[in-house]
């Protein structure tokens, strides 16, 4: 028991520097879900093409912090494809993230034109500003998390402006919204965008920290954010914007702790992906099983 | 001459056009408001009242015909764009209101309604005692709950909180969809009561649909009686002082079919 204990306590700075840049992503999964009202996936597709174009950029030679503004500029457009897609064709928000995610898997392999390239010789963000401690865990951490309290504190300034105010307005009440003479397209697809670009961000920065980018990264990365979200909010609440803002980062930091200290009691890491599906579907269904009709439930609507 | 504050010419709208299923819900409407007129809409269901509205606000855009607010032509323009000129409050109390937000920031909503909204902080002090003020004429005690979410309040007060904020920025022209409908007698009174003081108070152009028929009588300068997608009677002021609610009844019967009308 104490090797386990000991050996989760050695894990701790490695997972809380994995968890700050999932962040970014469960940031990015819970703008649609949460403040707009659209369940969105593209998040799936826009965390490896935000990898895939960093870690290309940086292979040519780019500067690292330009190759993470055009990762994120990449799934800012991503993000708005897919909030357009289900605007003008009224198609269902999650089969048109399904759809871009699809086709990302194809634009990512084109822009790598290989299944993974290797990063560990170039380089990054982290070489550049922290020189030869880059690896050092409590180093990411520091570097990460200044731009997660960067990104937090914008958007919780944003979320209490006039625009950001509106753009609330647009998912809690879309009728209420256009009334008031919110263009609620617009607003979705910025905020989708700006979502994606965030789940990007994140992706773009995971592949300087590990080393290498490989067009599979993404694979399962919305339901591991979807499950730091929910958790985040169980331990946060959802009752003021600073709540909602603050749960991404409190439930991704929990989340990955949890699968770590798992993981070292020997689950198997085959068993992960089915773990956290049961635990996403668990909390979703809670509310059902208790027939409150409030928790985390996550509607569908059509905006027309 | 005055220019005309809502003015509809040929006003057609049709579903389904060319199939079995085709159905006029505005066929060739025409109806012109003064500034300051208060026009009660009255008809049947499916009598085009609700078409009428929302091809005013904007949310159904017009197959023919022309709108004009104010001398300007709207026909074009998308529900977002008119909202510079139109506030409505809606039938349900959970349409009109955003129930996860706070009073103040539904309040914010609506000040900025049709005016472009910027980076700078929302809800300001300053704001914040404006609206407190706003609120505190409802005598609901709202003004002292600003940062609480619209979705704990009763109906009615979603209702009285709706009709201050689509009254405060004062509209060119306000439309009211069968506001109390939803309300229980009492507190459709208080919402009605609200309503009057602040259309006459404010004199503004008002477009208020209801079934009921007393309403009709008792408020407003003018009743519209709507079927079939058109304006079958107008009744101005002096017709209007002195009509009973089975005269009223009576005149739509002979006007049009039967019809099964709440408050007879």
């Amino acid at each position: 028991m104490l090797d386990i204990l000991t050996s989760f306590y050695g894990l701790i700075p490695v997972t809380i520097a994995q968890s700050l840049i999932v962040a970014f992503v469960v940031l990015g999964v819970m703008l649609p879900f949460r403040i707009l009202n659209f369940p969105d996936l593209t998040s799936e597709g826009a965390f490896p093409l935000g990898g895939c174009v960093c870690g290309t950029l940086i292979t040519m030679g780019v500067n690292p912090f330009l190759a993470c503004g055009v990762a994120l500029l990449c799934g800012f457009l991503a993000g708005c494809t897919t909030a357009f897609i289900h605007l003008r064709f009224k198609i269902n928000t999650l089969l048109a993230g399904i759809l871009v995610m699809t086709m990302l898997y194809s634009i990512n392999l084109r822009i790598m034109g290989r299944t993974n390239i290797p990063l560990f010789t170039y380089d990054t963000i982290f070489t550049i500003l922290a020189g030869p401690s880059a690896n050092v865990s409590w180093v990411k951490i520091i570097i990460v998390g200044a731009l997660i309290a960067l990104v937090v504190g914008a958007m919780l300034y944003f979320f209490m402006s006039e625009k950001g105010t509106s753009m609330r307005a647009v998912g809690a009440s879309p009728d209420m919204a256009e009334a008031q003479g919110i263009n609620v397209s617009i607003a979705t697809i910025m905020g989708v965008g700006v979502a994606s670009a965030l789940s990007a961000t994140g992706g773009s920065i995971m592949v300087q920290t590990q080393g290498f980018v490989d067009v599979n990264m993404g694979f399962g990365i919305l339901i591991n954010g979807l499950a730091a979200l929910i958790i985040g909010e169980a331990i946060t609440g959802r009752q003021t914007i600073f709540r909602q803002v603050m749960a991404p980062v409190v439930g991704s930091i929990v989340y990955y702790q949890l699968i770590s200290f798992c993981l070292t009691l020997g689950l198997a890491p085959a068993d992960l992906k089915f773990a956290t599906g049961a635990f996403v579907l668990l909390m979703l269904a809670l509310p059902n099983l208790r027939k409150s009709g409030s928790g985390t439930q996550i509607r569908e609507k059509v905006r027309e | 001459m005055t220019t005309d504050m809502l003015a509809v010419t040929g006003g057609t709208k049709i579903f389904y056009r060319g199939t079995l299923d085709e159905r006029r819900a505005l066929d060739g409407l025409n109806i012109a408001l003064r500034p300051g007129d208060f026009c009660i809409v009255i008809g049947s269901n499916g009598a085009g009242k609700s078409s009428f509205l929302n091809a005013v606000s904007g949310k159904l855009p017009l197959d023919s015909g022309r709108i004009k607010i104010d001398g300007q032509d709207v026909t074009k323009l998308n529900a977002h764009r008119r909202a510079q000129f139109i506030a409505r409050v809606f039938q349900d109390p959970m349409i009109g209101t955003a129930p996860t937000m706070t009073i103040g920031e539904n309040m914010l909503l609506a000040e900025l309604r049709g005016k472009p909204r910027g980076f700078s902080y929302g809800l300001t002090t300053a704001r914040k005692a404006r609206y407190r003020e706003q609120l505190s004429e409802l005598n609901l005690g709202l003004e002292n709950r600003l940062d609480m979410p619209v979705g704990l309040l009763s109906g009615g007060q979603r209702q009285s909180l709706s009709l201050v904020m689509a009254v405060s920025t004062r509209p060119k022209l306000l439309l009211l969809d069968e506001h109390t409908a939803a309300l229980d007698p009492r507190t459709a009174k208080l919402v009605m009561d609200t309503t009057v003081r602040a259309v006459e108070e404010l004199k503004l152009t008002t477009l208020m649909v209801t079934h009921n028929m007393e309403h009709a009588i008792k408020y407003g300068n003018k009743i519209v009686m709507m079927d079939a997608g058109k304006v079958l009677l107008e009744i101005g002021q002096e017709e209007k002082n002195g009509i009973t609610v089975p005269d009223l009844i009576d005149r739509f019967h002979t006007k049009s079919d039967a019809i099964a009308l709440q408050g007879s």
